[in-house]
């Protein structure tokens, strides 16, 4: 997604923007670029292709003050016209989001007598600031921004005195103090380096930067006052310390992110969950007759294991809809309905909305997510935060294995609230569940061997992944992983769906990962293996420590902890990932940025 | 100034331990030996370290990261092949250009140490000594007028009380030396071989002796010691967690972040207990010992003088002394570890000696209940032995003992 930067002080601006922008990178992007203000002017560079790329093109840009900006291409192709800022008489605009109105506000601005040079939906609003603009900027961007229909989060920038005006709809903004200079960014983790206090914005809210502080304003020009928060994240944490690859560092850092994820929340004596931040009465956990999980990508898979826990353990009955395709399915939903949002950064566009259209019904919402204070944990009455740390990979790993422990937390906590777990399988479960970091640390003692099995099939040019009731969302995943970062066409499927239609794709070129753990489905998925061997396919099975059986039918096998049969997604999401992760790195790919994606997606 | 310090070795006689860690990352007091060194430099003022790793490099890089948590700044230089402590020196070549230390990074070494040759360097070279009066298995040196006249690896006879401890301060001219560093006997390039040569041509090598903390854990059980004698000089001992009400707790106790201590249970320090343990109710734990995170400890077990890693649980009424158990095992009720003295313990043919010697176990093992455990036999990794079994003898790697 985009990424805007800003800063005022007393510093050379450039490589100030230069370092936020790079710490913006993982967002994802195609084209970059920045302003500065010059005495009286403005000084605008701006490229297509990487932020190194504009750095070996700027010219010897003096000033203290400006903006900067990271583009994912929406709305026109990412070339150098495209790209932000984009400049109308002295202002120069940086802009994260999506105008709406555009073809509106195009024609009404075209008959003002504005000439527009790109393609992009930004540049209205660099001539509707313009366009108000009678010598107060900040009056200019709110009058213009009544205008606008859509997300954004912009950044402006007038010749005339040195501020950058800022504000906010739908996409992520924050503030940071520092002495003597003041930012805006994106993303925290642009900003850490130089200040750890940061202020996040709201919807409809402005802010005027200067050297000396900062001021907020709402819609109607009157001033706000806001709170300033402190990060404790280093900076550091977000760096690499050793590994090639974010992904390869964060996929080790899992054994960490469980224990984090599952510290002070069980009591093994007793068998009960303690989830504080969850504030749903005894009575209205008893009363729930359904539960909704909205999510997307990586997070919509932990959803439908979450399904399955919440079913089997609780008695709730489950759906699991894609955020952006519930928000216009007319949804059936009453009071006594619970809304989970998942999003790992809170900030997920599609999930926000369809979270805000699940209140319109009066349903109770719930949010599991990664990161604090951001759009999404405002927006709903319950949250579990996952405290997997920082993830910069764009491939989520350790954020969903957190994900899938907070929702194996929840459907205790529910379970037992509601009376269908008795305190001996609860007991049970914890128990296992506070031995998955050892268990973790196993997997990853071995990743020689899943190293070898990766390159062994990296030339592949299509993968299936096989699994059956709980396994079946980690063939998703583990699809998901491969094909986002190596390319590779890979398809999840139900075990038992083969016979309906891809089984006719299998030739003995094709791997099959097969997830055959320990389950009351074990032996229909040996059935399912020999099914597809029987068409000649390479199979790798993720199986037991002490199956002995299985080796019979296949042609590798990764072997995973003995654990209770309920916890073995976890175990195997490690697999699925090292597999991924080893696959992309045979072929050489860019493993933390994989072509068009970008980390998390703030347009819907 | 810089430090360099050598992690790359695995530690071959500290298995089974060593099978899933390399030895730097063995845990003294609840903190690998490796965090002692770096804290070390750190109130050295040196916050520029270069780590070189190589044997299970991952879990280094992963506790210490880039060592911000530990207020210093750590790079990371790969020795694929293990070529010797001079090889690895020379991988820094690029990343150095003043006087820098080189230490081993499986030594335990307290500020006092890092102080007293700072203060004392001269010249190109300079080694730090010990005084010990058993010098078996160590390199010692030969001083002439007040300068080494000779280095020699494990001498058979007693020529010299001083221990070479691997410590050194270097200026960049030792790499121009390592290059004409030949291959030794073992095929391996030492730096002690280049410091001969040093001597050889007639430069003046110096050494300090230092009266500060300097210890080898040669084996595994090594490590008892050095985790008493570091548990013993903690000053501050912090109770986080839960102790509930009719727990004793004597002397100098650490208990670590949402741990639990339950009623009854009878603790005397020096004892740590890391994060999110469960102790009791009705348990025991004898100085010293110490606890992983994540631990749990059921009742009526007693627990003496031992390491217990992460991620272990002990059931009910078991008898653990002078032992270590590694992380993630999971041993039944009434397991017995039994101790014995003076034991000779064969190791690839080679004979050792421990004084004082329960139980080494490697990690990831399921222990049914009722096993006993013959003094000094140990259980390697990922092994399964059933209920009832009398451990006579090692049991190696991925077993299943019924």
């Amino acid at each position: 997604m985009c990424g805007i930067v800003g800063y005022v002080g007393t510093r050379q601006a450039t490589p100030i923007l230069i370092d936020a922008l790079k710490r913006l990178e993982y967002r994802g992007y195609d084209s970059a670029g920045l302003a500065i203000l010059t005495g009286i002017e403005i000084s605008v560079c701006k490229t297509e292709g990487k932020i190194s790329n504009l750095e070996s093109k700027l010219p010897q840009i003096k000033g203290t003050c400006g903006i900067g900006h990271t583009r994912w291409a929406t709305q026109g192709a990412p070339t150098t016209i495209n790209a932000h800022p984009h400049v109308s008489g002295n202002i120069a605009v940086v802009h994260n989001g999506i105008i709406e109105n555009y073809q509106e506000l195009y024609e009404w601005l075209k008959e003002e007598g504005y000439e527009f040079v790109s393609e992009t939906d930004t540049e209205v609003l660099a001539h509707l600031a313009h366009r108000y603009y009678k010598g107060d900027l900040v009056k200019a961007v709110i009058e213009s921004l009544k205008k606008v229909k859509g997300s954004y989060a912009a950044a402006y920038l007038c010749s005339d005195s040195k501020t950058v005006v800022a504000a906010r709809k739908e996409s992520p903004l924050v503030a940071a103090v520092g002495k003597g200079e003041n930012f805006i960014a994106s993303d925290v983790t642009a900003l850490l380096k130089n200040s750890r206090d940061v202020i996040y914005m709201q919807d409809f809210e402005v802010v005027c930067l200067t050297e000396e502080g900062m001021q907020f304003f709402d819609f109607n020009g009157d001033p706000i006052q806001k709170k300033i928060e402190s990060i404790e994240w280093n900076i550091e944490a977000a760096e690499k310390s050793g590994y090639p690859h974010f992904m390869l560092k964060e996929i080790h850092e899992q054994v960490t992110s469980v224990h984090d994820t599952l510290l002070g929340r069980i009591s093994e004596l007793s068998g009960e969950v303690i989830l504080d931040e969850v504030t749903l009465s005894n009575n209205e956990i008893r009363d729930l007759d359904r539960i909704v999980i909205i999510a997307c990508g990586t997070s919509y898979n932990a959803g439908l294991l979450g399904k399955y826990l919440f079913e089997s353990m609780a008695g709730i009955h489950t759906d699991v809809e894609i955020s952006s395709e519930f928000r216009y399915a007319n949804p059936v939903l009453s009071g006594s309905t619970l809304v989970i949002a998942i999003s790992q950064s809170g900030e997920t566009a599609d999930t926000i909305a369809a979270t805000r259209e699940a209140k319109t019904y009066g349903c109770h919402t719930l949010a599991i997510t990664n990161v604090v204070g951001t759009t999404l944990s405002r927006e709903v009455q319950n949250i579990v935060y996952t405290r997997a740390g920082p993830e910069i990979g764009v491939a989520a790993t350790k954020t969903f294995t957190s994900q899938l422990i907070a929702l194996y937390l929840l459907s205790i906590y529910f379970a037992r609230k509601r009376k269908k777990m008795d305190v001996d399988r609860s007991k049970r479960l914890l128990v296992s569940m506070k031995q998955l970091p050892g268990m973790i640390q196993q997997i990853l003692n071995n990743k020689d061997l899943i190293k070898k099995q990766a390159i062994r099939f990296s030339k592949a040019r299509d993968y299936f992944f096989l699994g059956r009731s709980l396994n079946f969302p980690i063939a998703l995943e583990g699809a998901l992983k491969l094909k986002e970062i190596s390319y590779i066409h890979a398809e999840g499927y139900a075990a038992g769906e083969l016979k309906h239609g891809p089984l006719a794709l299998i030739s003995k070129e094709t791997p099959v990962l097969a997830l055959a753990t320990r389950s009351s489905t074990y032996d229909k998925m040996v059935n399912n293996i020999k099914e597809v061997k029987a068409r000649s396919a390479q199979v790798i099975a993720i199986a037991c420590m002490d199956d002995t059986e299985i080796e019979k039918y296949v042609d590798a096998v990764i072997r995973v902890p003995i654990a209770d049969e309920l916890l073995y997604p976890v175990l195997s999401s490690i697999v699925v990932q090292l597999l991924a992760y080893n696959s992309a790195d045979a072929l050489g790919c860019a493993i933390d940025k994989p072509r068009n994606l970008a980390k998390s997606v703030t347009v819907e | 100034m810089k430090a360099l310090i050598l992690a790359a070795g695995e530690g071959l006689r500290c298995r089974p331990l060593t099978l899933a860690r390399s030895k730097v990352m063995l845990p003294v007091a609840n903190k690998p030996i490796l965090e002692y060194i770096i804290r070390a430099l750190a109130q050295n003022d040196i916050k520029e370290i270069i780590l070189v790793v190589g044997y299970k490099k991952e879990r280094i890089m992963d506790y210490f990261r880039d060592g911000i948590d530990f207020g210093v700044n750590i790079s990371y230089v790969n020795q694929e092949a293990q070529l010797g402590t001079a090889h690895a020196i020379n991988l820094a070549e690029p990343m150095v250009n003043e006087k820098f230390i080189v230490l081993n990074g499986d030594n335990l070494i307290d500020e006092g140490t890092i102080a007293e040759l700072i203060k004392g360097a001269s010249g190109d070279v300079t080694l730090l000594t010990v005084m010990r009066e058993q010098t078996t298995g160590y390199g010692v040196v030969l001083l002439e007028k007040g300068k080494i006249s000779k280095i020699v690896e494990k001498p058979r006879d007693k020529i010299s009380h001083l221990v070479n401890t691997g410590i050194y301060m270097f200026s960049p001219a030792i790499f121009g030396e390592i290059d004409n560093t030949p291959i030794s006997e073992t095929g391996e390039y030492a730096i002690t071989d280049t410091i001969q040569r040093i001597i050889e041509q007639g430069v003046s090598v110096t050494n300090i002796t230092s009266r500060g903390t300097w210890i080898d854990a040669i084996h595994s059980w090594d490590l008892l010691k050095a985790n008493s004698v570091v548990l013993g000089k903690i000053e501050e001992m912090k109770k986080r967690g839960v102790i509930e009400k009719g727990a004793v707790i004597i002397g100098d106790v650490a208990i670590g972040y949402n741990s639990a201590i339950r009623s009854g249970s009878y603790i005397v320090g020096p004892v740590v207990i890391g994060k999110n343990c469960n102790i009791g109710p009705n348990t025991t734990i004898l100085p010293s010992t110490a606890i992983g995170d994540n631990c749990s400890i059921s009742s009526f077990t007693e627990i003496e003088n031992s390491i217990i890693m992460n991620d272990v649980r002990i059931g009910a009424g078991s008898y653990i002394s002078n032992s270590i158990i590694g992380s993630n095992n999971s041993i039944g009720p009434h397991f017995i570890a039994e101790v014995g003295k003076d034991l000779k313990i064969e190791m690839k043919g080679i004979l050792h000696s421990a004084d004082e010697l329960g139980t080494v176990i490697g990690d990831n093992n399921q222990i049914g209940p009722c096993v006993l455990v013959r003094a000094g036999k140990m259980i390697a990794m990922g092994c399964a032995v059933d209920s009832g079994v009398r451990v006579t003898k090692d049991i190696p790697k991925d077993s299943r003992v019924l």
